[in-house]
């Protein structure tokens, strides 16, 4: 497990570069209004079905959720791009042994109510249309290993074109809860009829 | 109503135009292959969902059907870009007694096996993420007075990014043999091939 080698410089350096990166690939990024706990750090469970992802979570994170952002990727994808490291990002492999202690090490980050955690819980690229959002089991670890008050928000983000050239992005956020009143079974149920409401919404999207 | 406009070099500029930007947009652009009856014209009807879905099917019809391509647009976007008649375009203003001449238009176009005619039955824009398929009734007015000089081809079109910085489009194209389909049937024959198209999509996963 490669561990996150941030600092505040490169990651006040990075975010405007961020924002103008995600301002030139699209038009805009639509978000919903969800109730951010104060004094809670944040696990940020996404849907996970573009090269962007990581991106839109540091950008919400940034922006909206007001928090120090951390993300979880894999292994082999963090060592391609070993700058990630730099700006919040800590490596899992699911196939080691270490996949534990890559699921402590984000338990810890979450102790600290700065802190944000992005992961996602797919584990791997799946498509845009699909409906069923398959949650790992190590969510659930993560979640009852955290001492301190942690907010779960998941948020589905769905592409979209329409007149423009440029696509859009909307998010759509649930508040899962505390791990405080914690329960994985619900978490489950309850992003998946978030996730199948939010596709049914995105048809009346406005544009 | 805005009729196409035949300049030659114009539509050549134009193809240059969009093959560009839809390379420089794309990480790639993927369609199956298709067999075309050289003897009839296509009617080519698509899912609607962004200013994009004509753009690709231009370079489709470039690539693979090698015909004349024209597009039902509607007037407000014909009357902004003028330039899009001469790629084909041609309006239909569903509010007007015009709509009726443009539906003729189109099937007086499908008596030439040089062309193709692209129509989204949808009327307008809607999501990518719909699960039906509306269609609008002046299809079948088209097809009537068109019936049997034109072969039917399907198309399902769908936006995503996947692994890559840039979008892959991927086009799903069924030739469908046409023997009189009523509104209903050929309703439920493309939403058919949308569900499949739409499965195919969903089930991707790396």
């Amino acid at each position: 497990m490669i561990p996150q080698r941030s600092n505040r410089l490169i990651k006040k350096l990075f975010a405007p570069y961020l924002a103008y990166r995600l301002r030139k690939a699209f038009k805009a990024l639509k978000h919903d209004e969800v109730e951010v706990l104060p004094c809670h750090s944040v696990l940020l469970l996404c849907n996970h079905f573009s090269w962007w992802d990581g991106f839109f979570a540091g950008h919400l994170a940034h922006n909206y959720l007001k928090r120090d952002f951390f993300i979880m990727m894999q292994e082999d994808h963090l060592q391609k791009r070993m700058f990630f490291n730099r700006v919040g990002g800590f490596s899992i492999n699911r196939k080691s042994k270490e996949v534990v202690e890559a699921l402590q090490y984000a338990a810890k980050l979450l102790d600290d109510p700065n802190n944000l955690v992005a992961v996602f819980p797919q584990g791997a690229l799946e498509s845009n249309h699909i409906d069923e959002i398959n949650i790992e089991r190590g969510i659930d670890y993560i979640v009852k290993k955290i001492k301190g008050d942690c907010q779960i928000i998941y948020y589905s983000a769905f592409i979209e074109y329409f007149e423009s050239l440029k696509p859009s992005v909307y998010f759509r956020f649930l508040n899962c809860g505390t791990n405080k009143d914690f329960d994985f079974e619900r978490l489950k149920a309850m992003i998946n009829e978030h996730h199948k409401i939010a596709l049914k919404e995105q048809v009346n999207a406005e544009h | 109503m805005i009729k196409v406009g035949n300049n030659f070099f114009i539509r050549q500029i134009l193809h240059s135009y969009v093959t560009w930007i839809v390379k420089r947009h794309f990480h790639e652009l993927k369609f199956d292959p298709v067999g075309v009856d050289s003897n009839k014209s296509i009617l080519l009807i698509a899912n609607h969902f962004s200013f994009w879905d004509s753009l690709i099917l231009f370079i489709v019809c470039r690539k693979l059907m090698k015909k004349k391509f024209h597009v039902m647009a509607r007037e407000e976007t014909t009357v902004k870009f003028q330039y899009v008649k001469y790629g084909g375009a041609f309006s239909i203003n569903r509010q007007s007694r015009d709509m009726l001449e443009s539906l003729d238009y189109a099937a007086n176009l499908l008596n030439d096996p040089q062309n193709l005619v692209l129509i989204f039955p949808q009327g307008k824009l809607y999501s990518n993420f719909v699960n039906t398929i509306q269609f609008e009734k002046g299809i079948t007015r088209v097809i009537e007075k068109a019936e049997g000089k034109f072969q039917l081809i399907f198309a399902a079109t769908f936006v995503q990014y996947l692994k890559h910085k840039k979008p892959t489009a991927t086009v799903y194209l069924q030739a469908e043999p046409y023997a009189g389909k009523n509104f209903e049937e050929l309703k439920n024959v493309y939403q058919m091939h949308y569900d499949n198209a739409k499965l195919q999509q969903s089930e991707i996963v790396i």
